[in-house]
């Protein structure tokens, strides 16, 4: 069964003209979420890393990133930061330290036996606040305040393709095996 | 010859409600129907913005992508059960050309397309 991928302009013409034939088809949707290290501050462009600024510094896209300021990551176990950690180092780009978690969206149709899919990755959104932190060895029992970074995760409906209401869609985990019968004729 | 005249009058009367009232189901099912349709233009994203502002679409939401390896900003506006989403490409990237997908009626399609100059 071929496979083709599209993106977002070629997948909604190719749904349009689906639909303008009166074809019978199905829109299936894979939404996945991952924490990978496949994004990190470092390979940001310069409009993404403005939301991470106030936590951290860099000289330019692919630059070495470093803390500006100690502070929390709460979506990986409330992970400490030292003030001039290295986040994400220039010489290990694909190894961020720093890890951006994102939803891996997939959607696909499947029409006379072919597969015509559109994947993106959505990443999620960074809040920083500050925060007082009491308790534990660090910061005793008077507390004391410090940066926290938060991951929000996009809402559903920017997420989604938005299409007529004729059109069916199916929310799937994943595709777990094709059966060929064409080998039994 | 009576008979026949009265079951033509009859059938008359029929088809014409008949015909009324499939005609306003039909009005009515026109006005709901969302069409789809997808432009990539290249035109500033400024002017799409202001196209879709003076049309009554308001901004909702938006979402950091990676699509074909690169970076992108998606826009959703809304406007009653109409939708248009945006996506443009972070950064001094040229050409840039925004994927402006609308899900909305044939006439909001129309009027975006004519806006944008596609």
């Amino acid at each position: 069964m071929p496979l083709y991928e599209c993106n977002e302009h070629q997948f909604v013409e190719n749904i349009r003209r689906l639909l303008e034939s009166k074809e019978k088809f199905l829109v299936n949707r894979k939404m996945t979420l991952h924490d990978d290290a496949k994004y990190g501050p470092a390979t940001m462009p310069d409009y993404e890393f403005k939301r991470y600024e106030i936590i951290c510094t860099r000289k330019s896209v692919n630059s070495t990133v470093y803390a500006k300021v100690p502070f929390i990551d709460t979506f990986h176990h409330n992970r400490m930061y030292e003030e001039g950690e290295n986040l994400h180092s220039s010489s290990a780009l694909r190894f961020p330290r720093m890890s951006v978690p994102y939803y891996r969206v997939e959607y696909s149709v499947n029409v006379w036996g072919g597969t015509y899919f559109f994947p993106f990755d959505a990443l999620f959104n960074p809040e920083v606040v500050i925060e007082k932190k009491k308790n534990g060895k660090r910061f005793g029992k008077e507390g004391v305040l410090i940066h926290v970074l938060r991951y929000n995760p996009p809402e559903e409906r920017v997420l989604a393709i938005n299409l007529p209401k004729e059109v069916m869609v199916f929310d799937v985990k994943q595709m777990v095996r094709v059966i060929d019968h064409s080998s039994n004729f | 010859m009576e008979d026949i005249y009265n079951t033509d009058l009859i059938t008359q009367h029929t088809t014409n409600f008949y015909t009324r009232k499939t005609k306003k189901v039909f009005v009515q099912e026109k006005r709901g129907e969302q069409k789809l349709k997808s432009i990539s233009v290249l035109v500033p994203f400024e002017k799409v913005q202001s196209s879709l502002s003076e049309i009554g679409f308001l901004l909702d939401d938006t979402v950091t992508i990676v699509a074909d390896g690169k970076f992108w900003t998606k826009m959703l506006y809304s406007r009653d059960n109409e939708t248009i989403s945006v996506s443009e490409e972070i950064g001094d990237v040229y050409p840039k050309d925004p994927i402006i997908t609308i899900c909305g009626s044939k006439m909001t399609i129309s009027k975006v397309v004519k806006s944008i100059g596609g």
